[in-house]
């Protein structure tokens, strides 16, 4: 190898560095606004990764693109090039890289995961559909009453509409609200078949599974209003199982759950059991078949606004 | 070199029949020849393919709305199932089923297949099951809804209370692919291990074969265990047994674990055959041996074996325990490594060489870029933060059109471009070809590329309806679709005009190494009137040295003519 | 252009012929052990099964269900396996060629296997759960039940070759369909003995 290849091939890597680097930064913005600890720590990773991965990419697809535009046969020429068989040092250079650097990103993203800790026990519970809506009280009286302890929020899915309940304050709701920088801890619970808590803009998920109650957690960071989605398919108006999640200022919180706890009942949100009105009233008559019937409205203390975020 | 085909040596053989026109009728018969069911599995699962494209139309048209407004929901539901369940069960295995059951004995010098009979029953199933699954369109209730992995309690919800519903034909026919499928791997291990002809080892076999051998072995250990999740799901939907349904104390994340521990491995049993084919190709086009010829054969096996014990990366976000989903990223982020090794050997082979771009080598170039950026997202979903993100939405769906539409599907095209002149005995138009490259590798990646935003920014796979944030990518998306949907004209009208009217084709247009390229195109009945005694190894490109020992004399000669 | 070479090949092609036939037996019998590997998953996808329910159920065995009794099924199981080493000796005098010696051992493993089932069924009979009680009824239905259908498989293909070993010259290609029955046979009672031990020893 001569100086100048040297310099050539250096000069290339910095420039796929730079343009690496850059894309892992635009990588930032290809994500909703984070608003968790654990958007900012995925994000991070995210990051990485793309770095890294544009870097290979550039890597590998630049080799291939100088060969097909550089090292074309003429037109004529029917010889065949070097009979290079292989090169055991360059092969086990090329498998040993990749296993340090498949290591590294295992080792870091454990790091980050740890970090989180979003996952709390999944128990098993007696006989799965034992814990039929509406939600009792009896929970309630084993919350921790601590100042700073966060509450312990029930989510409770069903085919296709999404229930809150905040056993301290006693107040049901389709709309979840959550106390900005608290730890946020759900468990959640589905009366019928598989769901996914999903909130994009908190990088968290967690199917949601019958028969089983399932603690999770994660801090919010950010006032505003986001989307929970229903993550994981769970028959026809799965699409429908969206809902609202505020993160208020923990006295706005507060205030919140005092207000709405003295209101009366009143039937929730929810999407899909309007739609599936619009079908029974013959008012749709695109042709589509038998489907599950959507649960009816929730009884609620709050229902929530209809309206999407801004974004 | 390898201008010689043994025909020409050998007075005795049989006239080549295969492929002239008098003679179609073959294909709609009970052939026990491994050409004849080659070719038959290749286009029997390009009509479902068609089907399979025309549904995924519909769903493309839906989503460039954000309304659920083109199809009932049901509907919608039913289509992505189905669309899912064609490709996988009806399109590519049976494609790639078709590719091995015609190239393998040919390249193994091997007058047929181990077990010819079994072979034509397994195919035949093929539109059996094809039959039932289309069937559930008629049935009251309409087709499975629970997408293609059918996981409980979903799947088992039968709102019409039918004992003959769209789920239970679905598990059928999934269940008749499984055993057409076992009696394929059965076949095709047994053919590759006790059939080839003297001389070929292990280490003198195509890649192609230790690749289909490797994707082989998948199905053996793989099918069984998803035909075990099977039968439970059956007896749980029809009898009323309680495995996976919660409500009566069943487990509906056992379920998961089946179904992945066979659908994993299952996406190997797609790309191997593929890796096989760039294997095969990138020498014949870049004039130059197969760089790394041993480790690329044998990371096949590697793959193989780390593929049994990953599958819980598709279930990050499920029932798992938090050491659970440690340990299977580690497996999965290891099985990025074999993979790795045959990109770079790939890279390495190609460069420096005397490159031709024509349609097959486009293909393979464009399904290799489309796979690196496939394996490069799919290092990103084996990261379980990350993955926590992503999980069941677009960057997903994503991720696996990259690898199976393209890198599989185009790396399938190649093939049949590649091979198209050896099983026809005619030659297809290069323009046709090079326009449908274009169409398909511009609408591969302006259909799948802007799902990965959307899936960036939350939107979940699966959604017949969604928030109006997403509308932009999904434009882009359903445009993309529509464009592969136009690439399947050229290819169509390519192939049928090519197999009637086109040009002649020599035993060796490619001027390739490989015992099929000996042989006269279309091959004789029973390939070779004498089996050869292999000497080489099998990419000797600017070797000059003989593939086969009755070469050998005449080795001087050939390098002359090259 | 080189005639020399044709001669070799033609020599060649002669002795590969003669081999070819020669070994379609041998290929048959591997593939059926590829086959065999294959579906020993099946088994073992059942058993992770059972092992997961019976230690993660929250109430596995039904209402009013104590156990299993097990001493029938354990002189089933006797039986059974002593059927392997019966089978055993019916091919060793297969390869004697005494064939009265083979027929009445082969038939002798039928009578075990049919024995076997005949014991299953009576054993079924007097359950007092059925398929659809719960896990313990499921997973234990679908184990016996799929194992019992191999079992009967078995013993018809057993009936088969019985019949087959009165055509004259039915051994001249070897003795494959013997040896792959055989091998099933051994199969199918390395099963149940794991099978025994799962639903009524570890109670
Ligand atoms: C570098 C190698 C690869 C890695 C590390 C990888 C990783 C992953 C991971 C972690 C997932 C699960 C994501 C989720 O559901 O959240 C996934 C999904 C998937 N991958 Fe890959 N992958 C690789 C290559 C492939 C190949 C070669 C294929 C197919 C030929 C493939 C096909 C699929 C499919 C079909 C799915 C989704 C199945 C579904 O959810 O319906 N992947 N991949
Ligand atoms: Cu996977």
């Amino acid at each position: 190898m001569n100086l100048r290849l040297i310099l050539k091939l250096a000069a290339i890597a910095g420039v796929m560095t730079a343009i690496s680097l850059w894309v892992g930064q635009l990588a930032y913005t290809w994500m909703p606004v984070p608003a968790s600890e654990e958007a900012l720590l995925v994000d991070h990773l995210f990051s990485f990764l793309t770095t890294l991965g544009t870097f290979i990419f550039l890597g590998v697809a630049g080799t291939l693109l100088y060969s097909v535009l550089f090292q074309r046969a003429a037109k004529y020429d029917e010889g065949d090039g070097p009979p290079i068989e292989g090169n055991l040092t360059l092969e086990i250079v090329w498998t040993a890289i990749p296993l340090v650097l498949v290591i590294w990103i295992a080792g870091y993203s454990y790091r980050i995961y740890d970090e989180m800790n979003i996952l709390g026990p999944m128990e098993h519970m007696h006989g799965g559909a034992a814990i039929a809506a509406p939600l009792t009280l009896a929970q309630a009286t084993d919350a921790p009453e601590a100042p700073e302890a966060p509450e312990i929020i029930e989510v409770h899915a069903r085919q296709w509409v999404w229930e809150f309940y905040y056993p301290v304050a006693n107040v049901t709701s389709t709309e979840l609200h959550l106390p900005n920088h608290r730890r946020a801890k759900l468990t959640l619970t589905s009366e019928d078949v598989l769901h996914g808590f999903f909130v994009p803009a908190f990088r968290v998920k967690q199917d949601v599974i019958p028969g089983r109650s399932i603690d999770f957690e994660f801090t919010p960071i950010r006032e505003g209003t986001y989307r929970l989605r229903d993550s994981q398919y769970s028959g026809t108006y799965f699409a429908a199982m969206q809902a609202n999640v505020v993160v208020e200022s923990p006295d706005d919180y507060q205030q919140w759950l005092t207000d709405v706890a003295a209101l009366s009942p009143q039937p929730g949100l929810n999407p899909s059991y309007d739609e599936y009105q619009v079908k029974v009233e013959n008012r749709d008559n695109r042709p589509g078949w038998k489907t599950v019937e959507p649960a009816p409205y929730p009884l609620v203390n709050y229902s929530g606004a209809p309206v999407l975020p801004e974004r | 070199m390898t201008e010689i085909s043994l025909e020409a040596l050998s007075p005795k053989r049989e006239q080549p029949v295969p492929g002239e026109p008098e003679n179609w009728r073959r294909f709609f018969s009970f052939s026990t020849d491994h050409k004849v069911i080659g070719i038959q599995y290749i286009v029997v699962a390009f009509v479902f393919f068609l089907i399979g494209g025309f549904l995924a139309m519909i769903i493309r048209g839906e989503l460039i709305t954000p309304e659920a407004d083109l199809v009932d929901r049901t509907v919608y539901n039913a289509l992505f199932t189905m669309h899912g369940t064609i490709m996988l069960f009806m399109w590519t295995f049976p494609v790639l089923n078709g590719l091995a059951n015609y190239l393998v004995p040919l390249q193994i010098g091997a007058r047929d297949m181990a077990f010819p009979r079994l072979n034509a029953v397994a195919f035949w199933m093929v539109p059996v099951f094809g039959v039932i699954l289309m069937a559930s369109f008629l049935v009251p209730g309409g087709p499975s809804q629970s997408g293609w992995w059918a996981y409980p309690p979903v799947s088992l919800q039968n709102p019409t209370g039918n004992l003959i519903n769209g789920q239970f034909l679905w598990i059928l026919a999934v269940a008749l692919s499984g055993i057409s499928s076992i009696m394929g791997a059965v076949n095709i291990v047994t053919t590759i291990i006790r059939m080839r002809a003297p001389g070929m080892t292990f280490f003198k076999m195509p890649v192609f074969c230790w690749a289909v051998m490797a994707a082989q072995t998948i199905q053996l250990f793989g099918l069984p265990a998803l035909t075990a999740g099977a039968v439970m799901l059956l007896f749980d939907l029809s009898v009323g047994t309680s495995f996976f349904d919660p409500a009566t104390g069943g487990d509906p994340v056992l379920y998961q674990h089946f179904f992945w521990f066979y659908s994993h491995p299952a996406v190997y049993v797609i790309i191997l055959p593929v890796f096989g084919v760039f294997s095969e190709l990138f020498p014949v086009y870049a004039r130059k041996p197969l760089f790394g010829y041993k480790f690329v054969a044998v990371s096949s096996f590697v793959i193989t074996g780390l593929s049994a014990i990953v599958w819980v990366h598709h279930m990050f976000a499920s029932g798992t325990p938090g050491w659970m989903r440690m340990l299977f990223m580690a497996s999965t982020m290891l099985i990025s490594v074999p993979t790795g090794v045959k990109i770079f050997a790939w890279v390495a082979t190609i460069w420096g060489g005397k490159i031709k771009l024509s349609t097959p080598m486009l293909f393979a170039l464009g399904g290799l870029v489309n796979f690196l950026f496939a394996g490069i997202t799919g290092i990103m979903l084996a990261a379980v933060p990350f993955d926590i993100h992503v999980n069941n939405t677009y960057f997903v769906v994503g991720h696996f059109h990259y690898v199976i539409y393209g890198a599989a599907v185009m790396g399938i095209y190649a093939a049949i471009y590649h091979w198209f002149p050896k099983m026809t005995g005619r030659m297809y138009y290069e323009g046709l070809g090079k326009l449908h490259f274009v169409l398909t590798f511009v609408g591969v990646n302006l259909n799948f590329l802007p799902m990965h935003p959307a899936g960036l920014m939350g939107m979940p796979r699966r959604v017949a309806s969604y928030d109006p944030e997403f509308a932009y990518w999904n434009v882009l998306a359903s445009l993309g679709g529509f464009l592969l949907g136009v690439s399947t004209l050229p290819f169509l009208l390519n192939m049928i005009s090519s197999w009637i009217l086109g040009e002649k084709a020599p035993a060796n247009p490619w001027r390739a190494i490989g015992l099929e390229w000996l042989v006269s195109s279309p091959p004789p009945h029973e390939n070779f009137a004498v089996i050869p005694t292999v000497v080489s190894e099998p990419y000797g490109y600017g070797k000059n040295e003989p593939l086969i020992a009755s070469q050998m004399a005449s080795t001087e000669l050939t390098s002359e003519l090259s | 252009m080189s005639s020399v070479n044709l001669d070799q090949s033609l020599n060649s092609a002669a002795t590969v012929h003669a081999a070819d036939h020669h070994e379609e037996g041998e290929h048959r019998l591997f593939g059926f052990i590829v086959f065999l590997l294959s579906e020993s998953v099946i088994f073992l996808s059942f058993f992770v099964g059972y092992i997961v329910y019976k230690t993660s159920a929250t109430d596995w065995l039904p209402a009013g269900v104590e156990g299993l009794e097990v001493r029938e099924p354990f002189i089933n199981t006797i039986v059974l396996v002593s059927s392997s080493f019966v089978i055993y000796i019916a091919e060793r005098y297969l390869h004697k060629e005494n064939l009265w010696g083979f027929r009445a051992f082969w038939l002798l493993t039928m009578a075990m296997g049919s024995f076997f089932l005949y014991g299953q069924a009576v054993e079924w009979m007097g359950l007092d759960f059925g398929f659809t009680d719960g896990l313990f009824g499921g997973t234990f239905y679908l184990l016996t039940g799929f194992h019992g259908l191999h079992v009967l498989t078995g013993v018809l293909l057993q009936g088969i070759m019985l019949g087959r070993s009165f055509i004259p010259g039915n051994y001249d290609d070897g003795e494959v369909g013997v040896a792959a029955t055989s091998l099933f046979w051994h199969f199918v009672d390395v099963i149940w003995i794991i099978l025994f031990i799962l639903i009524y020893v570890w109670q």
